[in-house]
């Protein structure tokens, strides 16, 4: 059978396994199954048992078996999993208000920036839409802040977990595709901050455009005033630059006292001695002795929150970017991070443990066994000679190449609003990114980047992949942020409610989008 | 989390085993904290970890699929399947299991011979540490694939009468919702006494 045919099959074969209700995988799967046999005909396939062309789908799950890469997914929801039953979260949500609750606006950027930090701290995203919507969603109804802009903020900024690295969309992509994980965390850096810092802009903006939106609260004794906040503030500061440099010596001096450098270790010359040796002097006698230990403490009390959740992240991204582990380690030495501070509050027990695993064993079994069968589908197609096809039907129809690139995303935002990325990412991907690996480089942005750099054309459209699919989690009618939302919000919200007060964070996802499309240097600040 | 109930003996054994295999995130998380200690403390790091937690990676993506499997929770869409009548649905059944068996039918059919020859040579990983990952994994993929299409005849055979529970999204997330709420509402009731007060005053 020619390979347009097998290709309308298969389209539609999705398409109907899909509306029946069966599980994504194994649609996959027995279809990569039929791909097959519409190619070789049943007399070659089933000519002897145990061999054969069918033996490419048991190949393709073997390689995914041995993927070291994919270990990271199962540890980091492990380790989202530890993080949920943990009060670590909801501590740095009080720590955060103790500073903003005197800004206009001050809960709703407070939300914003705990979903930052969360993001940072695990890359999927149901827990952090929950967890803002249980604690932050009452606090600002009561205060009477606009329902629309509460519930937008806490969806919008609660799926930032998969664009801020370290990012389970991105894994997925680079395992897929075969791109770099670490450049494409790099790579997620900016436009991931840049979507944050439009949400904060637009909370500031409207609020104080229109004060009804967000009123102050009641100013209370425990606020702090300006000036206690910029002592506190500082305090802080010079606290955690001290720890830094403290850091620094510690590591130095281990390295000296059991000779370990090798004319590869970095930062452990003189120099660097001297330079920290001064900022901890300095630092520890602004404590003593400039601010004294009462405002220290005081400092300690109204930080605290912050520094378990940021010296996870620390240790998760520090171990990734400073190159002392892969991504794999890293998501490792994470749950061990959580694993500590989780048993330092006096929170730690068995049963939280379990419960934990038990939790990432089911929902690593529902992401990976997609894996499985895309991949074997994703095999069979390309024997079949499928992408080759489709780029061909798509190259010479003669399209603009930025007509392309449109076409392909409004293809990701109509699939996005209907299916999980997981099986966007698996099956579109093997297809799309032949074909945009094709197009004229130069043709691509406004400065056309990429022509000096073309191996990034794959880590910029993995990351325009990824703010697709941040839309994918706000659009109506399965946007799973909002039935996330809807689970813990009071009864009277509704689910068109909660999809109305995303429209103007899902313009300003496409306007970042947009960004990202004709300004592939915004990708690119770390290479 | 709240766990599907377990329907017939089949779900008996996949449960039972899941439980076993659940531990093996927390070994690799061990043994890989161990390798970093070691290397970055000690100087000395170990041979082992990195492949052993492959060959216990590629042994938790398999099993944990057959742990979903028995806790109906493989991504599907339920969209046009919530809306038809019972009938249907049970046709919708049927046809996805049938196709169920095709796949693994298929699978099993191209790959045991290569499975049972890695297997009867006991084909290492060929590295230092040289764990027979291909010898067992191979194999592995297709009793898996076994099991898992015994355990969908078996869901199809208990749930026939019974429909699947409604997708609830708290399903996905770990937290005690109930007392993060009576929390929350503690801090309301004392930020409205503090109001109250402050107005007496």
């Amino acid at each position: 059978m020619d390979i347009g045919t097998i290709s309308l099959v298969l389209l539609f074969g999705m398409l109907f396994l899909l509306a029946i209700g069966m599980p994504l995988g194994f649609a996959s799967g027995a279809l990569a199954g039929l791909v097959l046999i519409m190619k070789f005909g049943p007399d070659l396939l089933f000519g002897t048992f145990g061999t054969g062309p069918l033996n490419i789908l048991a190949q393709r799950m073997y390689g995914i078996t041995t993927n070291y890469v994919l270990i990271s997914v199962p540890l980091f929801i492990l380790m989202a999993s530890l993080l949920e039953r943990s009060g670590i979260a909801r501590d740095m949500y009080s720590g955060l208000s103790i500073w903003l609750s005197r800004t206009r606006g001050g809960i709703a950027i407070v939300t914003s920036l705990m979903a930052v930090v969360m993001a940072a701290m695990s890359g999927i995203i149901g827990g952090e839409v929950v967890l803002l919507g249980l604690i932050a969603l009452p606090q600002m109804l009561r205060l009477g802040y606009n329902q629309n802009l509460a519930i937008g903020t806490i969806c919008a900024s609660g799926s930032l977990g998969t664009m801020i690295p370290p990012s389970i969309v991105l894994i997925f992509y680079g395992l897929i595709t075969e791109t770099s994980i670490h450049a494409l965390f790099k790579g997620a850096f900016v436009p991931g901050f840049i979507l944050a810092g439009l949400y904060i802009t637009y909370i500031l903006v409207r609020t104080h455009l229109n004060p009804s939106l967000a009123p102050l609260p009641e100013p209370s004794e425990e606020d702090m005033n300006g000036q206690e906040k910029l002592l506190y503030g500082t305090t802080l500061l010079v606290m955690m630059a001290t720890a830094t440099a403290a850091l620094f010596l510690f590591r130095i001096g281990f390295l000296n006292v059991f000779d370990r450098i090798t004319p590869d270790t970095g930062y452990v010359n003189s120099k660097t001695l001297w330079i920290n040796l001064s900022i901890f002097a300095i630092g520890m006698s602004h404590m003593l002795f400039y601010v004294g230990p009462n405002v220290v403490n005081e400092a300690w009390k109204r930080g605290r929150g912050m520094v378990s959740p940021l010296l996870v992240v620390f240790v998760v991204l520090g171990s990734i970017y400073g190159g002392i582990t892969g991504i794999t380690e890293a998501a490792g030495m994470g749950c061990i991070a959580v694993l500590i501070l989780i048993y330092f509050r006096g929170e730690f027990s068995v049963g939280l443990v379990q419960e934990a695993l038990m939790r990432t064993f089911k929902s690593t079994g529902t992401i990976i066994w997609v894996t499985f069968g895309a991949t074997a589908l994703a095999g069979a197609y390309t024997i079949a000679g499928g992408p080759y096809f489709v780029a061909n039907l798509i190259l010479g129809a003669d399209l603009p190449t930025l007509g392309i690139l449109f076409v392909m995303m409004f293809i990701f935002l109509f699939l996005g609003a209907f299916m999980d990325w997981v099986g966007i990412v698996l099956l579109i991907m093997p297809v799309f990114l032949p074909i945009v690996l094709k197009l004229p480089l130069e043709e691509i942005g406004v400065f056309s980047p990429l022509v000096a750099h073309p191996s990034f054309v794959s880590i910029w459209f993995g990351i325009l992949f990824c703010v697709n699919m941040q839309v994918s989690f706000l659009s109506p009618p399965f946007g799973p942020a909002a039935f996330y939302l809807k689970s813990v919000a009071p009864p009277h919200i509704s689910l068109p409610d909660i999809f109305a007060g995303f429209l103007p964070f899902i313009g300003i996802q496409l306007v970042v989008l947009m960004l990202i499309l004709f300004f592939p240097e915004l990708t690119m600040f770390f290479r | 989390m709240v766990e599907h109930e377990r329907t017939g003996p089949v779900d008996f054994i996949t449960w039972r085993f899941s439980r076993l295999a659940m531990i093996l995130p927390a070994v690799i998380v061990a043994i890989m904290f161990y390798e970093v200690i070691l290397r970055y403390v000690f100087a000395s790091p170990t041979l082992w970890v990195n492949e052993m937690s492959l060959w216990l990676g590629g042994m938790v993506y398999l099993l944990a699929g057959l742990y979903a499997m028995q806790q109906r929770s493989h991504i599907r869409i339920f969209m046009l399947y919530d809306v038809v009548p019972r009938s249907v649905r049970k046709t919708f059944d049927l046809i996805s299991v049938g196709l169920l068996l095709f796949f693994v039918f298929l699978v099993i059919w191209g790959g045991t011979g290569e499975a049972y020859a890695k297997f009867m040579r006991w084909e290492r990983f060929g590295t230092a540490f040289d764990p027979p990952i291909p010898a067992t994994m191979k194999p592995l993929v297709l009793i898996t694939l076994l099991v898992v299409a015994v355990q969908a005849i078996s869901n199809l055979y208990y749930d026939w009468h019974k429909d699947p529970e409604a997708p609830d999204a708290l399903d996905e997330v770990d937290f005690d919702i109930e007392k993060i709420k009576a929390e929350q509402e503690k801090i309301a009731e004392l930020a409205e006494q503090k109001t109250l007060s402050k107005k007496a005053k």
